[in-house]
């Protein structure tokens, strides 16, 4: 999961060596945790949150497929 | 469709793009130019990048109304736009469905302005996505008798034909 976001998230930041997604599991599924450069996190998040919001639906798309749940947390 | 050779790089980053976040979700899937979403103007360049993913049960892929569909169009594009300077409109497809749709939406904008042309009453249609509404305004721009317009603000901004002499 980690490397999808990874992945996305450098490649729209200006920042990209500022990316970092720690993933957790627990009972509940992956919870993965993005942290980009402070200047970047509107870039991460997009307009009405367009970006983040694409970024989950992919994720769910991926997690379903290994039969899991997935939560992004920008932080 | 041709690609003009100096559009080629678009085509291609565009595609390895979207090959990229497909193997990283895990989706065996083939990409190949859309004749329907890839349009040229009048010098042959093209005015927007079409890619239509082909592959095995990529209903997912999809998504409820073309959901996920648009959440990787806009991360495709988002993506491109960061990294080339030149921007033009990505649109992807899947399986041809959205190309489906279009032809549906635009045979319903048809059998609608007769409706209208008939009825001398406006038509309000369901709301719909800005892409889709576009359909409908450039099926029905040349049309003698019924004029369009959308109505309304965001997720439920919609289309009004109109009897063009009233």
């Amino acid at each position: 999961m980690k490397d999808l976001v990874e992945y996305i998230a450098k490649s729209i930041v200006n920042e990209p060596d500022a990316v970092n997604v720690e993933e957790e599991t627990n009972d509940e599924g992956i919870t993965l945790k993005l942290t980009v450069a402070d200047d970047d996190k509107g870039r991460i998040i997009g307009k009405q949150g367009q970006i983040a919001q694409a970024m989950r639906t992919l994720l769910r798309v991926k997690a379903a497929k290994a039969a899991t749940r997935v939560r992004l947390e920008i932080m | 469709m041709e690609i003009p050779e100096r559009q080629d790089d678009i085509f291609e980053a565009a595609r390895s793009i979207l090959s990229r976040l497909l193997d990283l979700m895990a989706i065996p899937a083939s990409i190949a130019v859309s004749d329907e979403f890839t349009v040229a103007d009048e010098d042959g360049n093209a005015s927007s990048v079409g890619l239509n993913i082909e592959g095995e049960d990529l209903g997912i892929l999809i998504g409820r109304r073309g959901q996920t569909m648009a959440s990787l169009q806009h991360i495709v594009r988002i993506i491109m736009a960061h990294q080339m300077q030149v921007r033009l409109p990505i649109v992807l497809d899947v399986e041809g469905y959205k190309k489906r749709r279009c032809e549906g939406l635009r045979a319903l904008a048809e059998r609608l302005a007769e409706q209208v042309k008939t009825r001398e009453m406006p038509f309000t249609m369901e709301p719909m996505s800005a892409f889709e509404r576009r359909v409908i305004h450039l099926a029905l721009a040349d049309h003698p008798d019924v004029s369009t317009e959308s109505t309304g603000f965001g997720e439920t901004r919609k289309v009004v034909i109109s009897p063009r002499n009233i």
